[in-house]
């Protein structure tokens, strides 16, 4: 969490996944009832092109930077939005890391923006922009 | 194959109720190996209160856009808004919609579908909605299409 006042270019404590789980894709198949087998099945992977690992779901990464901006902000309740566009897939085995800064601040709205982004194994994946509620909002 | 699937743009999904389990939102804390808070549902789980109550499977919308579940379809873009948390074990009434269907074609990627959906969740008694999400997906179409 960011202590006291944000500044524009205050940085994100990184959120790091050292390795990514395949077996969490499982589970998070069986969450969202997801049919698509790049999350579980190798076979597809190699027929599609993907290499020999699983993908893991948007939506774990997109929790994994949701996360880290709310860490950042100071709990979920700061969270205004985020957007996020997905550049590439992550694989399992891959080390994922979400880095970020504050890009602007609104007083009047009493709002932060965090421009944030990804990479697995140091290939961009995710890019965001999220806003935050600052001070007292 | 269509050709085009802008008839598609301001299809409405069915709409519906979802009970946010604390369970789940436990398991979804535990599957991204992050610790869980009873009291507040992860925020990213706004797209999973979307995607239950709106009334229709990750496989219906595939077949809307004549994708198989094999066929290579990507998560392109997430717009997630919060007024409030999600809080587990709350109901939320979610309505939804298809906002943008675009066909592009891209030098690696060659010719893809842009699919974007909206969706509403109202926390039951209450009038404005708790948050919204806005999905665009991505359907390749093959190479040298088009």
């Amino acid at each position: 969490m960011a202590d006291g006042k944000l500044t524009v270019g205050m940085q994100l404590e990184p959120f790091v996944i050292e390795s990514v789980d395949p077996q969490r894709m499982k589970t998070m198949v069986a969450i969202l009832r997801d049919p698509n087998p790049i999350h579980y099945d190798t076979e597809v992977t190699r027929r599609l092109g993907l290499g020999d690992r699983p993908v893991n779901q948007g939506p774990i990464n997109l929790t994994w930077m949701v996360e880290a901006v709310a860490r950042f902000a100071g709990g979920p309740k700061r969270l205004r939005d985020i957007e996020v566009r997905f550049l590439g897939n992550v694989f399992a085995g891959e080390r994922f890391e979400c880095t970020g800064r504050v890009s602007s601040i609104d007083a009047a709205a009493g709002t932060a923006e965090i421009e944030v982004t990804a990479t697995a194994d140091g290939r961009d994946v995710l890019s965001g922009t999220a806003t935050v509620a600052v001070g007292g909002q | 194959m269509r050709q085009d699937y802008t008839h598609l743009v301001g299809h409405r999904f069915p709409g519906g109720t979802y009970t946010l389990p604390a369970w789940l939102c436990w398991l979804w804390a535990d599957t991204a190996e992050l610790p869980a808070d009873e009291h507040v549902a992860h925020p990213a789980l706004a797209y999973f209160v979307a995607m239950q109550g709106v009334g229709v499977t990750i496989q219906d919308i595939f077949d809307l856009m004549d994708a198989t579940a094999d066929s290579g379809v990507m998560f392109g873009e997430c717009r997630l808004l919060w007024r409030r948390p999600l809080s587990p074990g709350a109901t939320y009434r979610c309505e939804g919609r298809i906002i943008e269907v675009e066909r592009k074609q891209g030098r690696r990627a060659g010719v893809f579908d842009k699919m974007s959906f909206e969706v509403t969740m109202t926390e039951q008694g209450q009038s404005d909605p708790a948050a919204e999400c806005v999905n665009t997906w991505v359907f390749p179409r093959g190479m040298g299409e088009g």
